[in-house]
Formats: C-alpha cells, structure tokens, sequence
C-alpha cells in the first residue's frame, strides 16, 4: 500500500504554547463546548452521497437534478457537460454542484463565465437559492477579492482581467452556453483552454451531436484526451461524419462526460401551450399598399436586382406602415445618384403608407391585452413597429416597456424588473436568444412571425419553462392573403411547431442538413415566378421537415429499444 | 441540525457571550450584542474605528433571529436562521475562534484536604481524508502529562466531571513530565499511527483515476511538438483534483488540571 501524506495543522501549537507561557487568555467552557458540537454537525463522514440538499430549505430540486448532481460528483470526478434539454434547469444542477463542494470544502475559488444578459440572474439565483455569495464582476479588483464571481466570457478573455485571471488559483470553472465553443479556433476556446480546470461544468442547451468536429473541440476542452489525440480522432473518425449516432463507440465514451437529461424522462408535467391563430384582414388602405409592393416585382428593372427588398417590405407591410415607412426612407437615403424613376416609385409608395390610418393588427392586439387583461409579451421583427405600438398603447392608457437584445445588461434587468413589477406590456423585438427568462407571465402574442422557427422557439422558451405555472398561450398574427399566411401555413401546419414541447425543434433542425429554414423561404419567395412554383417549393420543403422528423422519431424508438 | 437545536445553539451562544437576551419566544429570538460580539459578527470597522477615534458612546447592535418562520408572529422583522445559512455559519466559526484554547480545574469535593489535580493535554481534531472527494472524522485525545497515558473520546468523558476556571481551595497542580509540546508531537504520532492502519482504498482508487486521466492527457499532447503551457497547466490540474491527501485540523483544546481518578 502507499503511503498518504499527512499533514497536521501547526498553527494551534504556537499560539497555544504562547498562552500557557502568558498564563492566557482562555475561552469559556460553554462556547468550547458550542464548538465541538457545531464540529460534529458538520463533518461528514462519508464520500457519498449529497449534504446540499440539507441546506438549501428555499429549493426542492427535481429527482433528475438531484441524480445528475450526484452522478457528476461520484463517478465523472467533478468534470462534465450538462446537456439537459431546454429548461430542465441545468443552473439548478450546477449550482447543487458548486454547493455541494463548497460544503465539503473541496471548492473556494469559482469561475463563472456566461453570456452577458445572463450575468445578473446567475448571480441572484446563487445568492437567494443556494446562499453562495456569488458577485457580478464590473470591478477588476473583484477578481482577486471574491471567491465566487460571475462575468461574460467577453469581459473575461480582456485585458486587464485576463493576465488577472490567469494568476486566480480557481477550484471550480463553470461555463454557460458551452457550445458557442465549438470552434477551436477562436479567441474564446484559447482563453477557456488556458484556464486551470481542476473542476468545471460546461453547460449547453444544444445538443453537441450535430458534427464530431465541434464534439472533439468540447470534449477536448473539459478533460484533453478522452477521445484521443487530434490526429488519431480524424484518423478513426471522418472529419464530416454526419453525427455521433453513427459510431456506438464514441457515443459511449462522450456519455462519460455528458448526462443529457430530456423532458420525456424526467416526468414532470409541462403546463400546456395553446395557440390560437388569428387570422387578420388588412384594412383596404393598408391592403393597397401591400399590393403596390407587391407589384414592384413586375416591375422597373431598380427592384428586380433586389427580390430581397421586395420581400423586405411585404413582410414589414404586414407588421406596420411606420417599418415600411423606415425602410423606404433609408433606401432612398442610401441609393446614390436616384434615378427620377426611383424617386418616384418611393414617393409614391410613401404617399400609400400616408394613406395608412388604422394597423389592424395593433386593433387586434389591443384587444386582447384587453381581454386577458393580465401581463402580456408581443414579439415583432421591426424597431419601428416596437415604437409605434408603445405609443399606441399608450393612447389607450396601457403601459408598456421596451426590449432589445442590444440593450446592456444593466437596462435588460432593469426593464424585465419594471415589466414584472409595474407594467402590463413587454414589447421585444429579437429576444436576443439566450436573452431573459420571463415566466411569471403566460401570454404572447407573435405580431408578426421570424422565417427562421428556431427563433420563434427561443420566443416561446423564455415564458415556457420550469416555473411557469399556468398554461402558456400563443397568439399568432397573420395578415390574410400574404407571404405571412404562407409561412404560418408551414410552420404550423406541416411542421406543427407550436404543438412541439420545448427542445425537441432543436433535434429536428439539426437532422435537417440542408442548411437553414430562412435561407429557403427566402429563396421561395423571392425567386418564384409564379404562385404556382411558390406553392411546389412549400411543399418540397414541408416534405423535407417532415421526413427529418419521421427519422427522429425512429431514433427514438431504437434508442427506447436498445435501453 | 433540527430547527430547534438551532434555536438552542444560539441561545447558548449569546449567553455565553454575555449578551443580554431580550426576546426568547419559540421561532425567534432578539439579543442585545455586546461591543465585542457586535464587532464580531456585525461587520462595520468604519463605524468602530470613528467611534474610537470620536470617543462617542458605543451603541451595540440588536439583533433578531428567527429560527422558525412559523412560529415567529407575523409582523417580527429580523433574519430567517436555517441550516445553510451564512449567519449561522458566520456565528459557527465564531464559536470555534473564540473558545480555541482553554484551561480548567476539576471542581472536587474533598473539602479540607490537599489534593493533587494531574495535567491533562486535550486536542479535538477533525482528520479530513481528501481526493477529488472528502470525508471527516472527529477525534478527542486526551494525554495525561505524567505518566503519558493517551485516552480517545476525552471531550465525552470530561462532561460529566465538574469543571471551573479558578484553581479550587486545597487543591495544588503537579507540574507535567511531559511538555505541552512534546505532548502535542505525541498527540501526532499517535494520530499517524492509527491513521496509517486505516483503509486506504480510496487513495489507491483516486490515484488510479488519477494515473488513468493522466495518460489520456499524454496521449492527447503527443503530436504537439512544442513545449507547450497548456500541457503543464493541465498536468497539475490532474494533480489539485486527485491527489490523495489527509489533513488534520485542530478544532480547539487545552489543559484540564483533574483528579487522581477522574479519567
């Protein structure tokens, strides 16, 4: 057997002998007393098994949670990739983690890097629930001063904080949104590989099966060599091998490091989603200007280069005049040397969005903040129509607040606190994806509709989630007899989108390996000749999502019939 | 640890520090801090450093601990005490700084007739065994400083012996043949020994894990021809997470001056 080195505290001797030789000054018999039975409620004489739990009274942690915690402490020696499926709380199982150490004594010096909208939330739900006084970094010297400090990986990776950081001794690295670490090449993966990683935690809501590439570069980042040496990797596995279900092998050795728990095993009950889409007729107004738009196809040769900006100002003439309105301003701003022509067709189109009085979808809107009469979120894709519809709220005496994915982190915990505590309305344009989570509220309406499904997803993820209480409804405009009908057609009809729990659109669309959703509507709409062609390419489409998701169905029947 | 003994613990702790307990209701409890406890545990220097430099009239904190929502009433402000608590933890340690050394003097009733008290060398030690996971014990050693007689479990044998801080009336100390220092060596030789007889299966498997992450690790770092930082920084990762390693801490202790027969 070997040895074990022990070491014995010396410090009590020397100020022990120190006292007797000063005859004192000697403690009090009760407290000596206090301190032996505090030390013995707090040692802990096994190696397994949680002590967390028992001190976290404000968090009833889900079996899944727990087990996960336990698994990454007992048997992947405090190194992994949580990969849970959206919403299954993997900040719950970190933060029992971290906790966990920490009570044993085996964690002091933490480092926790996550997207800069996150920072905030992270460093409440530390402090309220689980009692780890975890700080925001927006000082340099917060690095060497506190134990626990939560920062961007932006910030992190700068000088000076970078050359301080590297000079920390940290016990334990956690990294949210690990997957934007794919790519070995970045400044982002050279920083986080330099980092001393005696513990750490990736966390990820993507599922790193999409290329062995990106699994290699992850893997290889939390514990180097696992899957081999980089030449040996590609020598074994093809570089484009479509996903890791195609080897068992490396399957097998990525769940060493990955627990992946998914909604369907965790038996918990998700509270319902209800869509409800409406359809809306435009207003004869506003259904002229939408047609002049559409006729710009046919016509003049300055549109026909761009069948975008076409399809631009459809999509916007469904949201708004005052997005159309911008938009044409801006390309008569940028064109340089404007025909008469063009000037002209501009003019004219504006004299329509003038004409515009009434946006039957705000009507719409408004009617329902009224109905429900509780707080509401309306997604739209246009700044323009963000501001128009806080000012026509307004006008019927209904508050609103703005959100942005390009507001700082300061104003976006500022403005989802004022929409939680104060207002009725929270209008987002893009939730700016790993943006807020906002489900103490239940109602969102979609003003108009992203081409790209991942997006309305992440639109639906930030209410629907574990916390939400009540059943979460979704309201869906679309214009009739517009491109919007079109893709609503798509993505409620053929792919049933809004039906899918959360996370498993995820799984679908990477199966889909020809490329993004957007790319194709875009090449649909706006490279059609005729109705006729539009309604083929939809179908092609439709076909492929379908097909992709008739194969993800048989995985996980063969996964069901393997276990 | 149960609410109640929570509840108990801080009274106990209070008391101890002489503080005045103003409220003492079943939930919660509201003491007035001394100046020592209200530097102690209020963590304010500024306010005590101006004060000393002022000369103003000190004014301690009130603080209120509610050990028990339900119980307390309603409209009781103050801060909610549980198991996990940084306040309680912050009050443990400070129960552990402030009683770590101590002397006393069994409280004998042979009234009237010199008696000779023995010195006794207490340590109370927690032996923490630690890899990449860890466990604690807790030992009590008690070493008679005479003839080196070396007992475990001492902090329970002398609860039931009556104990007081002055030397008692006809009583006088026989001087130690064996020095508090030699004493302390002693203590840790013995620890050692028993702690070598152990099981030590866990250090083997945690080097084992240990042996096992570090070949992948050089595996991983064998095309790199270079010398590279990374491979170090890792290496001693490996090191910090794995390797075995037992610590002994030393809780609190001190010398009992005790009777002939009182261990």
């Amino acid at each position: 057997m070997m040895s074990v080195d022990i070491e014995f505290d010396s410090s009590w001797q020397d100020d022990f002998l120190h006292r007797i030789e000063n005859d004192g000054p000697w403690g009090n018999w009760e407290l000596f007393n206090l301190a032996i039975d505090v030390e013995k409620h707090l040692v802990i004489p096994e190696f397994e098994g949680l002590q967390a739990p028992n001190h976290l009274p404000n968090l009833t942690p889900l079996p899944h949670q727990l087990e996960t915690a336990k698994q990454v402490i007992e048997n992947m020696n405090g190194k992994a990739i949580l990969a849970d499926e959206v919403g299954l709380g993997k900040t719950i199982e970190a933060g029992l983690i971290l906790k966990e150490y920490m009570i044993r004594g085996l964690v002091k010096k933490v480092l926790i890097l996550v997207p800069a909208s996150l920072v905030t939330q992270w460093s409440i739900e530390l402090n309220s629930k689980f009692f780890i006084p975890a700080i925001s970094q927006r000082k340099s010297y917060v690095w060497e001063q506190c134990d626990v400090v939560v920062s961007s990986i932006d910030t992190a990776k700068r000088n000076p904080h970078r050359d301080i950081i590297f000079k920390q001794d940290y016990d334990l690295i956690i990294i949210d949104e690990a997957h934007k670490l794919k790519n070995n090449k970045t400044k982002n993966y050279e920083f986080v590989q330099n980092l001393k990683k005696k513990f750490c935690l990736l966390l990820t809501a993507t599922p790193i099966q999409n290329r062995i590439e990106e699994i290699f570069n992850l893997v290889s980042l939390l514990k180097p060599g696992h899957l081999g040496s980089e030449t040996a990797f590609y020598e074994k596995y093809k570089r484009d091998a479509r996903s890791l279900n195609d080897n068992e092998h490396l399957k097998e050795l990525v769940n060493k490091v990955m627990i992946r728990n998914r909604r369907a095993d965790t038996g918990i009950e998700w509270t319902k989603r209800h869509v409800e889409t409406l359809p809306i007729e435009f207003t004869p107004q506003e259904k002229e200007l939408y047609e002049a738009i559409t006729t710009l196809k046919n016509e003049g040769d300055w549109v026909q280069k761009s069948a975008f900006s076409v399809m631009t100002l459809q999509r916007e003439a469904c949201s708004s005049r005052e997005a159309v309105f911008y938009t044409l301003k801006n390309m008569l701003q940028k064109k340089e040397d404007p025909t008469p022509a063009f000037e002209e067709q501009i003019q004219s189109l504006i004299k329509r969005v003038e004409a515009v009085q009434k946006n039957s979808k705000a009507e719409k809107a408004l009617e329902i903040i009224q109905r429900v009469n509780d707080k509401v979120i309306i997604f739209t894709e246009y700044r323009a129509t963000q501001l128009y519809l806080q000012w026509f709220l307004k006008q019927h005496g209904i508050s609103s607040v703005p959100f942005r994915g390009g507001f700082k982190r300061g104003k976006k915990d500022w403005m989802r606190e004022l929409f939680q505590k104060n207002m009725q309305v929270l209008i987002a344009t893009e939730a700016g994806g790993e943006g807020i989570n906002l489900q103490f509220c239940n109602h969102i309406i979609n003003f108009d509709l992203p081409w790209n499904p991942m997006r309305l997803e992440q639109r639906i993820g930030r209410i629907h989630r574990l916390g939400q209480e009540k059943d979460v409804m979704i309201y869906n405009f679309a214009i009739k007899d517009t491109v919007e009908e079109h893709i609503l057609k798509l993505l409620y009809e053929k792919i049933h989108l809004f039906e899918k729990v959360i996370g498993e659109l995820d799984d679908i669309l990477t199966k889909l390996e020809f490329g993004n959703i957007e790319d194709h509507l875009i090449d649909i709409f706006g490279k059609s000749c005729s109705e006729g062609e539009m309604r083929i390419k939809m179908e092609n489409l439709s076909s492929m999502i379908e097909f992709a998701q008739d194969l993800k169905k048989g995985d996980t029947h063969a996964a069901a019939g393997n276990s | 640890m149960l609410q109640q003994e929570i509840h108990d613990f801080l009274l106990n702790y209070f008391q101890a520090n002489d503080c005045l307990v103003i409220e003492n209701h079943p939930g919660y409890l509201t003491v007035q801090l001394t100046v020592e406890l209200d530097k102690e545990l209020m963590n304010r220097p500024f306010y005590w450093h101006y004060l000393e430099k002022t000369g103003g009239i000190p004014n301690p904190m009130k603080l209120t601990l509610i050990t028990n929502q339900k119980q307390a009433p309603e409209q009781i402000k103050g801060e909610i005490i549980h198991f996990g608590s940084p306040r309680l933890h912050q009050i443990f340690n400070s129960t552990k700084n402030l009683a770590s050394y101590i002397r006393l003097y069994e409280n004998h009733d042979h009234l009237q007739k010199q008696t000779p008290l023995l010195p006794w060398l207490c340590m109370n030690v927690r032996i923490s065994y630690q890899c990449d996971r860890k466990r604690d014990v807790f030992k009590s050693i008690g070493l008679q400083l005479i003839n080196g007689q070396m007992v475990e479990g001492f902090h329970d044998r002398i609860q039931k012996i009556q104990l007081t801080p002055k030397i008692p009336d006809y009583s006088f100390t026989l001087s130690p043949l064996v020095r508090p220092k030699s004493g302390i060596a002693r203590i840790e030789t013995y620890l050692q020994n028993i702690i070598s007889k152990d099981d030590h299966s866990w250090a083997d498997e945690a080097r084992k894990r240990w042996d096992q992450d570090l070949r992948l690790l050089n595996h991983f770092y064998e095309d790199v021809e270079e010398e590279s930082a990374n491979y170090e920084t890792e290496k001693q990762a490996l090191q910090e997470q794995y390797e075995p390693k037992i610590n002994i801490s030393i809780i609190n202790g001190g010398l009992f001056y005790l009777t002939d027969k009182a261990i």
